[in-house]
């Protein structure tokens, strides 16, 4: 019996993936078992013999004497992790790498023979796992939180948006129901008559521009919303809106005035979305100022391009409300009582739209009574280049267009890119065909007759399966397309890139994004450089 | 039902185990490092057959239990009862790390044991050494059940009259509290040794 206890401790002391040591009731060390030694460095010859509070004195420094004479006064001591950290200071490992500090728990216990204690045995395990386990999941709960608590914001938005919609559905369907009933019972006189055929009209009026706000949004939200980007007259596109308002300013008592700069250069842009930005600004303006009021509208050119602002004597906007202005569904006052109707949507359209022109739109209010000012700027890049034209008047002249009838194919594989190449070129008068890969525009090039060919070629550098070299080789392989020049319009600027394609044989090179003039210009150059159709080759590199 | 303990008794009893509870304190204050207090605890006497009613107008829902048995001249056993909530907040008022859902939090379950551990045998540790026996402990273990359950297992097989002591401990450490009972299962026989012993040391004391 006594043998195979000895064995049996042995395998103990061997196989044990705990850290197993015993002491007597002097607290000597009895036992010191393999996994100790492994972790602990200290091997069993050393530290048996030896008192256990003097070979570890941080069992002292760290108060878990106190365990040791409470197991020998016969109580079983329990060492967490998460209060100690550790009782015997080892180093860790976990996976390929090492821990100053290895975690562990551990027990103390009494050792006894019937009822006597005759010392103590300690289990020291490796909480290494458990505790890496426990801080991940106790990350991934935090971040479910997080997000748990952004999808509640998130929903909160949108009730409060379905209620602020099914308001604003209603209102204006009060009134057309109401007035078509009074029609259809009473008898109504003529004056009368026309006020419930204008009250009617104005409210299913202001209900179409929900939905159309509505709709808008959600196209701008899925990436759907498209320009039809044209040149137009920016000045004439503002008086134009602001006709329209002119009625419900007036009827409020609001002064509204318009100030046009002279002579603006001609621009490109969607005359349709602009009347909606102008809308809304104006619309805004006169909803939050009060009888007396004032709104300006002025238009002008800057340094960059042009600016248009809208300046109101109204309520203001408080401070901490003017970063989020341009939020959708946001409103400064959202509560049941507001005084203002409308979904928080119209200046969240107005940024996106503007945005989509390429320009920038800021609110700055002094705060709450000092009024506000929108400020919307287009970019110069807008604006139409025609040498020798009438500024309010591009395309009415034959001699303003200086690439009247020529052919040009562009060449670039993202549609937004291809499409307002075909616009900006369309402009000045050129024939424009489009291709979105090499092949296409060979093909293209094939198809078409000699005379019509393309005089000059603009095309992306970075195009999937073959790029804008590839598509230079392949010309200069064709002996019957060899001679048209090639611009290269890339947004890979650096010198280095530029050299390489001029070196290649590109006939001119431009960087994106794109600069009107500067495009209209070079085409200019390359098309008198060398006659386009039969001509000599561009020199060779 | 705490009629079974006459009036001095009780307060016998209570400033018997709140010496205990001194000593708990001042051991989980060295332990965590932090200010741990507990509060002067009322006590009071169940038979066993009530023990689940009284228990479960305390403590409601899930519940974590640290359980030991204590041998030698007297017997029984011994639980600290804290419900779900409690449980996460001593392990965050002791550690000062959130607690995960208990279940499964191996980190806190360990910090409720050693905790049940120190105020268990701190307090059993004062019976002894007023009975002048020396009481043995197993190893505390710690369960996640109902309290029907918990309750089901130390009284299963036992057909002896007992009585559980119930013990209310609240703890405050730092800007917290924390309320759990004890709850220690003695036999008839055990139960009045101890309550003989506790009225002769406050005779004592009174002399």
């Amino acid at each position: 019996m006594e043998r195979r206890d000895a064995a049996l401790l042995r395998w103990f002391n061997d196989l044990a993936v705990q850290g197993i040591f015993t002491t007597d009731r002097d607290l000597k060390i009895l036992s010191w078992n393999r996994w100790l030694e492994l972790h602990t460095g200290r091997a069993a010859g050393v530290l048996v013999g030896r008192p256990l509070l003097q070979a570890w004195p941080e069992l002292v420094e760290r108060g878990f004497d106190q365990y040791y004479h409470e197991a020998l006064n016969g109580q079983v001591r329990v060492v967490s992790q998460a209060l100690h950290g550790y009782l015997l200071p080892m180093r860790g490992r976990r996976g390929n790498q090492s821990m100053p500090t290895m975690p562990q728990t551990a027990r103390v216990a009494p050792l006894t023979e019937g009822r006597e204690v005759i010392g103590t045995i300690t289990i020291v395990e490796d909480v290494t796992e458990r505790t890496v386990r426990e801080a991940e999941l106790r990350s991934r709960i935090d971040a479910l939180d997080d997000a748990r608590e952004r999808a509640q914001a998130a929903l909160r938005a949108k009730d409060e948006f379905l209620a602020t919609l099914s308001h604003e559905l209603r209102t204006p369907l009060n009134a057309v129901l109401g007035w078509a009933r009074i029609l259809r019972t009473q008898r109504l006189g003529e004056k009368e008559m026309a006020r419930a055929i204008e009250t009617i009209e104005r409210n299913a009026g202001a209900q179409v521009r929900l939905i159309d706000d509505l709709l808008d949004m959600s196209r701008i939200l899925s990436g759907k919303l498209r320009l039809d980007l044209r040149p137009i007259d920016l000045a004439g596109v503002v008086s134009t809106t602001v006709d329209v308002v002119v009625p419900s300013a007036s009827l409020k008592g609001i002064a509204l005035r318009l100030r046009l700069a002279e002579g603006l250069p001609p621009f490109v842009g969607d005359p349709e979305r602009l009347q909606q930005v102008i809308w809304n600004l104006l619309s805004n303006a006169i909803k939050f100022t009060a009888a007396g009021g004032t709104v300006d509208v002025v238009l002008e050119s800057t340094d960059h391009g042009v600016e248009l602002r809208v300046h109101d004597s109204g309520q203001g906007i408080p401070p901490d409300f003017l970063p989020h202005v341009f939020e959708r569904f946001r409103q400064g006052d959202a509560s049941a009582s507001r005084r203002h109707g409308g979904l928080g949507l119209g200046l969240a359209l107005v940024r996106e739209l503007v945005e989509l022109h390429g320009g920038t739109v800021v609110a700055e209010s002094a705060g709450v009574g000092q009024g506000a000012t929108f400020s919307v700027r287009l970019p110069r890049h807008l604006l139409v280049p025609d040498p020798g034209s009438a500024p309010d008047d591009p395309l009415a002249q034959g001699a303003a267009l200086p690439l009247k009838g020529q052919p040009v194919l562009v060449v670039d594989d993202e549609p937004d890119s291809r499409e307002m190449l075909r616009t900006l070129l369309t402009l000045p008068g050129a024939t424009v065909s489009v291709a979105d890969s090499v092949q296409d525009a060979l093909d293209t090039l094939v198809r078409c007759e000699s005379h019509q060919r393309p005089g000059v070629i603009v095309t992306d550098l970075a195009m999937p399966a073959h790029d804008g070299y590839a598509l230079l080789a392949r010309l200069r392989a064709t002996p019957s397309l060899a001679a048209i020049p090639v611009i290269a319009l890339t947004a890979y600027a650096s010198p280095e890139d530029r050299r390489r394609a001029l070196d290649e044989g590109f006939a001119a090179y431009l960087t994106k994004p794109v600069d009107v003039e500067a495009l209209i210009t070079t085409i200019t150059a390359v098309l008198a450089r060398g006659a386009p159709n039969g001509g000599s080759p561009p020199p060779p590199r | 039902m705490s009629s079974i303990l006459t009036e001095s008794q009780r307060d016998a009893l209570s400033e018997l185990i709140n010496i205990g509870f001194g000593r708990a304190a001042a051991s989980l204050s060295r332990l965590t490092g932090h200010r741990v207090q507990l509060e002067a605890p009322t006590v009071a006497i169940y038979p066993i057959q009530q023990l689940h009613q009284a228990l479960g107008e305390l403590v409601q829902g899930e519940i974590a239990t640290v359980h030991q048995v204590f041998s030698g001249p007297v017997t029984g056993d011994a639980l600290l009862v804290l419900d779900a909530h409690g449980a996460a907040l001593i392990k965050e008022l002791l550690t000062g790390e959130p607690a995960l859902p208990i279940s499964v939090d191996a980190s806190a379950q360990e910090v409720i044991t050693e905790v049940g551990n120190v105020l268990l045998n701190a307090c059993l540790g004062m019976f002894g050494n007023l009975l002048q026996v020396h009481v043995s402990f197993s190893v505390p273990q710690l369960t996640l059940e109902t309290l029907r359950a918990v309750l089901d297992s130390v009284t299963i097989n036992r057909e002896e009259l007992r009585y559980g002591l119930v013990v209310h401990a609240a703890f405050r450490v730092r800007h917290g509290a924390v309320s759990g009972y004890l709850v220690i299962i003695l036999s008839v026989a055990s139960l009045d040794r101890l309550l003989d012993a506790v009225e002769g040391w406050e005779h004592r004391l009174d002399r």
